[in-house]
């Protein structure tokens, strides 16, 4: 199979998941067609036109960047389907309705080109099923491709062939899924559900069990079941409120139709509580009325023994949560089946029957135990997949456990455990993961797609090669390099807590860039999310506090210097960013030759949040850019560009995606936005052996900035007087607004003056200090580390 | 004689529609909306021989970029006045309009003109940003805090007004629901109908295949006024200038685009031309008050103009009082006694919208026609107030 080129996508079902999915190929520079059914005969594409604008206004934003929506254009079935020959990759994502998504197929199969893919979102019907409705030609390029809510942030896409399908074909899609749109693939088999909604909607039907059997309320489940144990912070009820609840209803509702052979298929039914909900039309978030009630500023939760809400108060029992903070897995799960407490038995229950379920399911559902577990991670947010929580937990301890809970009638299924699970020590092994249906440990694919995965997600147990060799470390940060990949391109990864730059980042750094320089062709500055949260302020609040403020200048100094060197380097510097990048990290990227970002970047200088202006060259960077574009444009008037700056920074604006983060000019249109945050440092590396091999020389010092200057300030101040005027900034933060217009506008000289990159610095650090010593700030700086929010004062 | 070496009489006016900014006239020039009434004044009278007019002066706010380059120079040549006829633009914020049928008045009643044409133009949608093109302010505004009061942005300075002469927000909104329902009732009956030049928009659109295609769209009425204004949806609005305030987008005038022109003669103009006059041009005052409390300029101006023309508030039979503000028009009305009846019979900018330089020339062609259909009105009063601090009032006797 050669590569496939998908120039054009068409979405069937402008509902939330179909919605979404175009938008997030737009994301990714792909044009759609997102039809739905005709409206009424004036305006046909009425409906499909209401689902884009409320692309806008969905939180966590689908869109990279609002104006991504003109990559979407609106369709419907009645008029538009001669255009599906436009498209190579055809996704249905309607109701879960076996005969709508079959009629459709028969009405738009004679449309779609014979060379185009087409694939079911369907999260759970029989993709062969589906197929029957296909004509015989369309079957090899069909196959089910089931996203997870909300598809631009949730990593998971489960790829599910049939006997038909031509598996070259799904080798080209898993390629094209995970480059293109940064997705992670698994093969899942056409089983009800598939793996991911197999596996977690039964840990809700477990959870759901057990809270009524002990007597739990769902705000105390929600506490036991959320970050304690590694699962999202919206834990169990919470995230059904998120999701809707008749969409629960229904994932049972199918579960109880197709899953009649499962041995916990009894289970499979609505609580009583869940039919009065949905029954009342109390669907969650989307009806603001579900499990949980917002009344004004409380939470309340539904009590389903009395039929009312009360204060949500949801507290984990002390000697529950000092179990749970139990390092070592083993003595942590021994500890919770030892513990007679409520909490500890349920959670025990869940954890139990959970591992009962996967264990009895390995062999039907899915190829691996890597494959459950990646699943779970990707498809649901767990930390750890079940068979890693269990094998981490002493395999056989709890096998023994749990058949001993199977004989005693304690579990909420009979089924026999299956031999291998007493046979085995895990599932997880150097060699690869346990597959039940064939009995044998199973590699990873050796898709050539995923050598650009140079550190992919592992599993507990799974051998690593890593070929790494270190250079030189400091307490700060390592230098190394992948000598399979290049040799010459040394990587530089901070080692700090939240990767925050303090002092021994900044000595490493130059130590780093002197040994680069030496011996290297060029540097990569990567790691592990998030890139870095900033400088590290306990270091200046400690200083504060001494009142050493020589001494923060002299650090303002070293901190303006590093990035100088990090941009005057003779080697390029490649900055791999993902995550946070904010402050410090963003100044540090914005000096860097070039930066690869991953789409999830999200960036800014909000250094105005506590109290303080960019001034490790940030402010800087930002009036050189203007002097640039201003030189391009007719007049030459930098103050437009320092305009928009000024906003972006006085009210600290965060980038939502790399994309955002080039257009606010944080990043360069020349920049490269990947989709897959594995991919980084593949691309990092050969993107800086590609600067280098470019003949790379580092930019000139400007020495003749042209500034904005006092009317530039003075103009800034507009906005700030009357903001102030009208109560919506208070004094401080007047005075910081007016500290980041001083330094981007090059300082209080003549609008128009020259200047070079050290007077914007030196104006920069001056500004910086003179904050520091304010009390406002330091209170700001203060609240910042106490509480992790801003400060108003 | 009434006072003056000479009487000034106007003659004709019209005006172009008014349209909401970045809409009717979003690409629309406002050099083009200029030509188009100067044109159509003209016309009024045939026996005009347009080589008489001895200067045409034209109000506009931001004269810069589209606007710029001394745009009535650019407007009367593009309305196809004689090239001997001259052309010179004028700023006085919002009273640019009303400055220049004063400017133009003064020509005449020094004997120094017997046909004179009184303009304004503004179009709000082809300035970036409301305060212009290009923004800037000089430092020392910020230096102490008595100049601080320029910096205020026009909404808080609505915010002042109605802290320091106590409007309330349902009173605001109230005037401004008023204001929509008085020029709603007048477009359905008609009243706008003899001012108002239709403007034909032409179109430039890309069309087939590297084609432009032209489309024409004849435009008679006034965008601004909402039928559907109601004081619950009035209520929903936010204070947009201060979290505690009153002012919001509903009860604040309209940004807009348009253009309006006034024909004036001297009386020896009037025989040669074979004209009716329409009114007399009677008294002009300007006056100053504290930029952050601008929108009272009027009870400053209001009082000179009356006293310049030797007449009373209760002689005004007809006053066009520019509703930048409920606030601050509240403000005028309550200090001044002025009667809600005969301040702005029609609706004012809340309705119909303020195309700042502009509005003095419109409300000017909106006050000839009233004295046209009711010859009950004998005086007549246009006034406003102006950014920076000022306010300004003519006052006008039906003849």
């Amino acid at each position: 199979m050669s590569r496939l080129n998908i120039r054009k996508v068409a979405v069937l079902g402008a509902g939330v998941m179909g919605a979404q999915i175009a938008a997030h190929c737009a994301n990714a520079d792909l044009p759609v067609i997102l039809f739905d059914l005709p409206g009424e005969e004036a305006h046909p594409d009425a409906g499909v036109e209401k689902a884009l604008a409320g692309l806008k206004k969905l939180d966590p934003a689908p869109l990279a960047t609002r104006d991504r929506l003109v990559a979407i254009e609106a369709a419907n079935y009645a008029h538009n389907l001669a255009r599906l020959g436009e498209c190579d990759l055809v996704i249905e994502a309607i109701a879960e309705k076996m005969e709508w998504k079959r009629d459709l197929y028969q009405k738009v199969a004679p449309f779609v080109r014979a060379d185009a893919i087409f694939a079911s979102n369907t999260s759970g019907l029989s993709i062969a099923s589906l197929a029957e409705a296909m004509p015989q030609t369309l079957r090899p390029r069909f196959c089910g491709l089931h996203f997870f809510n909300p598809p631009r942030y949730m990593p998971l896409v489960e790829l599910i062939p049939t006997d038909s399908s031509n598996p070259a074909l799904l080798d080209a899609l898993e390629t094209w899924l995970t480059t293109r749109l940064g997705k992670n693939v698994i093969r899942a088999r056409d089983t009800p559900n598939f793996v991911a909604n197999r596996v977690g909607v039964f840990s809700i039907v477990a959870v759901i069990h057990h809270t009524e059997r002990l007597g739990l309320g769902f705000d105390e489940v929600d506490a036991l079941t959320g970050p304690l144990i590694g699962r999202p912070k919206s834990a169990t009820y919470r995230t059904a409120d998120v999701v809707g609840l008749d969409t629960l209803a229904h994932v049972l509702d199918t579960m109880q139709a197709t899953l009649e052979g499962d041995p916990w298929h009894r289970f499979f039914v609505q609580p009583t509580w869940l039919q009065s909900l949905v029954g009342q039309g109390a669907l969650g978030q989307k009806t603001r009325l579900g499990i949980y009630r917002k009344d004004g500023k409380q939470i309340t939760v539904l009590d389903p023994a009395r039929q009312r809400y009360r204060p949500s108060a949801g507290e984990v029992a002390p000697e529950v949560g000092a179990i749970l903070k139990v390092r070592d897995p083993v003595e942590r799960f021994r500890q919770l089946r030892a513990c007679p407490h409520p909490q500890a038995r349920f959670l025990w229950a869940i954890f139990r029957d959970l591992f009962h379920y996967c264990a009895v399911h390995l062999a039907g559902v899915a190829d691996n135990a890597r494959d459950v577990d990646l699943a779970m991670r990707w498809g649901f947010g767990w930390s750890q997949g079940p068979f890693e929580i269990w094998q981490a937990a002493g395999w056989r301890e709890i096998a023994q456990a749990l058949q001993s809970d199977i004989a005693s009638g304690a579990t909420m299924s009979d089924a026999a455990l299956p031999e291998w699970v007493l046979a085995r020590e895990g599932v997880h092994e150097a060699a690869g993961a346990y597959s039940a249906s064939s009995g044998t440990l199973v590699a990873r694919t050796g898709l050539p797609v995923y050598r650009r995965q140079l550190y992919p997600d592992r599993v507990l147990g799974e051998a690593m090669a890593d070929p790494a060799e270190t250079l030189w470390e400091s307490e700060g940060l390592r230098l190394w390099v992948r000598p399979d990949q290049d040799l010459g391109i040394g990587i530089v990864s901070f080692t700090s807590k939240m990767h925050a730059i303090g002092d021994e980042v900044m000595a490493g750094l130059q130590e780093a860039l002197d040994r680069a320089e030496r011996d290297l062709d060029g540097l990569v500055i990567w790691h592990e999310a998030p890139f870095a949260v900033g400088a590290n302020l306990a270091q200046v609040a400690e200083a504060c506090r001494a009142g050493q403020f020589d001494l923060l200048e002299r650090m303002v100094d070293r901190f303006q210097q590093t990035a100088m060197r990090l941009r005057q380097a003779q080697v390029p510097v490649v900055v791999a960013m993902q995550g946070m990048t904010l402050g410090g990290g963003c100044e540090f990227a914005m000096h860097a030759a070039h930066r690869v970002m991953a789409l999830e970047s999200y960036v800014g200088l909000v250094e105005a949040g506590v109290g303080l202006i960019p001034a490790g060259g940030g402010s800087k960077a930002f009036a050189l850019q203007a002097h640039r574009l201003a030189q391009r444009a007719a007049g030459g008037d930098v103050f437009p560009y320092i305009q928009t700056a000024f906003q972006t920074i006085a009210m600290a604006t965060v980038a939502k995606s790399a994309l955002e983060a080039q257009r606010l000019g944080f990043a360069q249109s020349s920049d490269d936005v990947l989709f897959n945050p594995h991919e980084l440092l593949y691309v990092g590396l050969r993107r800086a052996r590609a600067i280098a091999e470019a003949g790379y020389r580092p930019p000139l010092i400007e020495q003749a900035i042209t500034v904005a200057g006092r009317d530039g300030i003075a103009t800034c101040e507009l906005m700030l007087v009357n903001m102030a005027e009208g109560g919506f900034i208070s004094a401080h933060d007047y005075r910081v607004a007016k500290a980041v217009a001083t330094a981007l506008c090059g300082g209080e000289v003549d609008t128009g003056s020259r200047v070079g990159e050290q007077w914007i610095l030196d104006v920069e650090r001056a500004l910086f200090v003179e904050l520091l010593k304010t009390r406002e700030t330091q209170q700001r700086i203060g609240h910042m580390l106490e509480t992790g929010k801003p400060l108003r004062n | 004689m009434t006072g003056q070496i000479r009487d000034a009489y106007l003659v004709a006016a019209t005006r172009s529609p008014v349209g909401r900014r970045n809409s009717l006239f979003r690409r629309v020039r406002p050099d083009d909306l200029l030509a188009h009434v100067l044109s159509a004044v003209v016309a009024k009278v045939p026996e005009l021989d347009p080589g008489e007019i001895g200067d045409v002066i034209v109000g506009c706010a931001m004269p810069e970029a589209e606007q710029g380059m001394n745009v009535a120079r650019i407007g009367l040549l593009l309305a196809g006045l004689p090239e001997r006829v001259p052309g010179i633009t004028i700023n006085r914020f919002c009273a640019s309009g009303l400055q220049a049928v004063a400017d133009a008045a003064a020509r005449i009643r020094l004997g120094e003109a017997d046909v004179m044409i009184a303009a304004g133009t503004e179009s709000m949608s082809a300035m970036p940003q409301i305060m212009g093109n290009k923004v800037s302010l000089n430092p020392a505004i910020f230096a102490s805090p008595e100049n601080l009061g320029i910096a205020f942005g026009m909404g808080l300075t609505a915010e002042k007004v109605a802290a320091q002469w106590q409007i309330g927000r349902e009173d605001q909104d109230a005037f401004a629901l008023e204001s929509h329902r008085r020029a709603v009732a007048a477009i359905d009956a008609g009243l706008f109908a003899d001012e108002i030049t239709p403007y034909r928009v032409r179109s430039h659109l890309p069309g087939e295949v590297g084609v432009v295609r032209i489309v024409e769209q004849l435009r008679a009425v006034d965008e601004g006024p909402r039928r559907d204004a109601s004081a619950e949806a009035l209520a929903k609005l936010r204070p947009v200038f201060a979290t505690r305030g009153s002012v919001t987008a509903g009860n604040s005038s309209q940004m807009s685009d348009g253009a309006a022109a006034v024909l004036l003669m001297s009386e020896a103009g009037l025989k040669r031309s074979g004209a009716t006059p329409i009114a007399r041009f009677r008294s002009y005052a300007v006056a100053g008050v504290p930029p952050q409390i601008m929108g009272i300029g009027p009870v400053e101006a209001i009082p000179r103009a009356l006293a310049a023309a030797g007449l009373g508030v209760p002689d005004i039979d007809w006053m066009e009082l520019n509703e930048a503000f409920a606030a601050q028009a509240l403000a005028v009305i309550r200090q001044l006694g002025l009667d809600p009846a005969r301040v702005n019979p029609l609706g004012g900018a809340i309705a119909l919208g303020h195309p700042l330089g502009a509005t003095g020339a419109i409300r000017t062609a909106t006050l000839l026609s009233a004295m046209r259909r009711d010859p009950a009105l004998r005086y007549g009063m246009i006034s406003m107030c102006i950014g920076t601090g000022m306010g300004a009032a003519g006052v006008f006797e039906r003849v």
